[in-house]
């Protein structure tokens, strides 16, 4: 099966846009992408008139609810949150993404093909989350999976605190509570190890199974980040502290109050997955909320990516957010950067998504005008050349 | 003096020219002297602005926001919206309420909106009065423009939801219909006993500021302004304001759009919005930004409303462009945060438009400012610089 999209501007965001560019697709993958006067259309190619279009890789949204919570599905759609106990990396979102949500018809409505869906932060550690694909008609959640698990979830601040000390008057009530639980986990998953090696050429010896210490393994060893929720600049630090101790991988998520220490962040070429900045400021710790942190950490250098954290921004306003932190200083191509490729690479799924390049899936989608224009929506959106969204 | 002078006027005004193409704008005294083509003369020692390359509209008007009242980056400390200690608090005003030191005020300026309707929340079916502001001051007394422009009300899942759960009435939309019918039928008594007393001071009634409330929109001093989302929500608030016989406005209209016939053949004004966000309950669940370009269409008059801090208050534009992406004409947009706003709160004779005898409120944006990429260099309010991008004060002639 062959395709070519023709007469657009392509953005292959690896590169510079490309006017009048053309994009073959064979398979469900991009085949070749370049001007006319270099890519040829193969002859017997399906041809999808771009002309006065503007087409992108599909977006990436490295941090959202979707399929987990919100909508008005009230209670009974609510499945973000294990709030039975503080630590329970031993949940995994893919066991609660419902394919038949909403909130994926909003994704596409918007353009945005892959997503990152994690638990939420009520707990110091979340749970395992998972990248999926947005063309969920019919289809279900294994279907979709792009990487699975991509990260363990763990949070910092207000959430944790209030829900547990406030509320449930127990540990954590304190952020210095949230820090020690995410360190005695992490020691826990350690020793688990250290078992399980002593135990080696003696199955007599091995611990029972523990499932939370086995995914919290996988971040030990580096298969997978822990994804940090962290607004205020000191729960930024302490999130970096933690990881330095145990030498994992991390990316901070929301990162609100970044701005403030950003030589902090630059100098480690931090992975911050920022937002939701179109809202308001709902609490203490989000008050440094605004559009132009994207282009200051960017700046600092930063690995920028553009989060909805849907629902708190509706999943299909992304390029709304990626607009407007242009509009407060940051490079039209780096903005174009964090809804795509950033996000894929921080997600370790760039092989795949993220750009317009040969090799990758065929996920793009044809816009009205320039995407920066809040006149431009997609009118065609594609997963690995398939039409899956059409305006 | 001031003359705003080569950029491109979009006066909302009704009759005359809607756009005028290096257009002067003649400010004194705090108010719009003079609108008009390039020919228009510029007296000789007045201040000019060249806003050419620029757009001047006039400044934004929300009709139904909680700044001031819901705090921003405070959390429940600042949350002073929804006095829910009983479903019917027509007593309270968002005045007692509203902290001009709210951040948000400032940001509301940076998005050019000049003018916001400030009222409690939807957690009561009655919830108190509502007043109008200019988006700049330190004391909130001082920032009033018109008080009180209506009594708040809801209906829907809000009030049942806060009272329902704590087994109270309403836990109904059957309940909070009748809450409302007898809060109503209550004043409609005071009333008469009043007028039952009139001769005999020694028979009237105590002093009941509740009843006193809700008899000015009895009288029809103030309309009713109903939070209904939901299109059975709308009818139930139509049915109990031609039972009354009293003025109303719908707040929010969300399913508006079904029923955009109903609504115009009745003349009854929409504040239409907060269109971007998730959707967080069952009755917004319609929540589109073509909603308001239906009822526009339909020949509905139509307010677009952030309902701050849903949206944040400086966003009005963003919701405007959105809406135009969904079908709304630009004309339609702009009169829907300008001139109708004013004219469904009752100000319009102060503001939302650029004509001779207006407050002078008014913004100076780079480009078309309901795109993302468009800032608004200069914002005036009673012809006085409350944010420029080239400093203040910048009636330097530097401005564009």
């Amino acid at each position: 099966m062959l395709l070519a999209v023709k007469g657009g501007t392509l953005y292959p965001i690896s590169r510079e846009p490309i006017p009048d560019g053309v994009l073959v697709v064979e398979d469900g993958k991009i085949k070749a992408v370049g001007p006319a006067s270099q890519v040829k259309v193969p002859a017997d190619a399906t041809v999808i008139d771009a002309r006065g279009r503007h087409v992108l890789p599909g977006l990436v949204d490295a941090h959202a609810h979707v399929g987990l919570w919100g909508e008005h599905y009230g209670q009974a759609g609510s499945d973000g949150n294990e709030g039975s106990a503080p630590v329970t990396p031993d949940v995994r979102a893919i066991d609660a993404v419902w394919t038949g949500h909403t909130s994926f018809a909003d994704a596409r409505v918007g353009g945005v093909t892959t997503l990152q869906t994690t638990p939420g932060s009520g707990n110091a550690i979340g749970g395992e989350m998972l990248v999926v694909k947005t063309d969920t008609v019919g289809r279900t959640v294994e279907d979709i999976v792009l990487r699975a698990p991509s990260g363990m979830k763990a949070a910092l601040g207000e959430n944790v605190k209030r829900y547990y000390g406030q509320v449930l008057k127990r540990a954590p009530m304190t952020r210095m509570g949230a820090a020690a639980l995410i360190r005695g986990a992490l020691y826990r998953a350690r020793d688990y190890q250290r078992k399980l090696e002593a135990a080696a050429d003696d199955p007599s010896k091995l611990p029972d199974t523990d499932l939370g210490s086995e995914a919290l393994l996988r971040v030990l060893r580096r298969e997978i980040p822990l994804r940090i929720h962290a607004h205020r600049a000191d729960d930024i630090v302490t999130a970096v502290r933690l990881a330095d101790e145990f030498g994992i991988d991390y990316s901070i998520e929301h990162c609100t109050d970044g701005a403030a220490i950003a030589g902090f962040l630059g100098s480690r070429r931090a992975r911050v997955n920022l937002g939701p900045t179109f809202g308001y400021r709902s609490k203490i710790e989000t008050r440094a909320l605004h559009f132009r942190t994207a282009g200051i950490l960017d700046v600092a250098g930063c690995r920028v990516s553009i989060i909805t954290d849907h629902p708190f921004v509706n999943i299909d306003f992304l390029m709304m957010c990626a607009a407007m932190s242009c509009a407060e200083g940051m490079p039209e191509a780096a903005a174009l950067r964090a809804v795509t490729l950033t996000p894929a690479e921080t997600m370790g799924v760039d092989q795949r998504v993220g750009s317009l390049d040969a090799g990758k899936d065929a996920d793009f989608a044809l816009w009205t005008a320039h995407p920066f224009s809040i006149r431009s929506k997609p009118v065609e959106v594609y997963v690995e050349g398939k039409l899956i969204h059409q305006a | 003096m001031l003359a705003i002078r080569g950029g491109r006027v979009l006066t909302a005004a009704a009759g005359g020219q809607a756009v005028l193409e290096g257009g002067v704008v003649l400010v004194d005294g705090g108010k719009i002297i003079a609108v008009g083509g390039p020919g228009l003369a510029v007296p000789g020692g007045a201040t000019v602005i060249d806003a050419a390359g620029c757009v001047v509209t006039p400044g934004l008007i929300d009709a139904h926001s909680h700044i001031g009242i819901f705090e921003d980056g405070l959390g429940w400390e600042g949350n002073d919206a929804n006095e829910c200690t009983d479903p019917n608090t027509a007593e309270v005003r968002a005045l007692d309420g509203i902290n001009p030191a709210d951040t948000a005020f400032a940001e509301a300026l940076l998005g050019g909106v000049t003018t916001v309707q400030v009222g409690p929340g939807s957690g009561n079916v009655i919830g108190g009065e509502m007043l109008a502001l200019k988006c700049v001051g330190t004391l909130a007394d001082e920032m009033v423009l018109a008080r009180p422009t209506g009594l708040k009300a809801a209906l829907g899942e809000n009030p049942k939801r806060v009272y329902g759960s704590q087994h109270k009435r309403p836990a109904t939309r059957m309940g909070s219909a009748a809450v409302m019918r007898g809060a109503l039928i209550k004043a409609r008594d005071y009333l008469r006993k009043q007028e039952a007393a009139k001769d005999k001071p020694d028979k009237q009634p105590d002093t009941d500021l509740k009843q006193e409330m809700i008899a000015r929109v009895l009288r029809r001093e103030i309309p009713l302004r109903i939070h209904a989302h939901r299109a059975d929500d709308i009818l139930t608030a139509i049915r109990i304001a031609e039972e009354f016989s009293i003025d109303i406005s719908i707040e929010h209209s969300t399913e508006g759009h079904k029923i955009a016939e109903v609504l115009a053949q009745k003349g009854i004004p929409c504040t239409v919005g907060p269109s971007i966000y998730g959707r967080s309950k069952q009755e917004t669940v319609d929540r589109s930004s073509a909603t308001a370009g239906a009822l526009a269409k339909a020949g509905v008059k139509v307010a677009l409303i952030c309902d701050h801090p849903i949206i944040p208050q400086q966003w009005l534009r963003i919701a405007a462009g959105m809406a135009i992406r969904e079908g709304m004409t630009e004309q339609d947009a702009l009169l829907a945060c300008t001139r109708y706003p004013a004219e469904v709160i009752g100000v319009a004779d102060r503001v939302g438009t650029l004509e001779p005898g207006k407050d002078a409120d008014l913004v100076i944006w780079d480009g078309d400012p309901f795109e993302y990429l468009t800032q608004a260099r200069c914002v005036l309010i009673n012809g006085t610089p409350v944010h420029c991008t080239c400093g203040k004060p910048c009636l330097d002639g530097r401005c564009g």
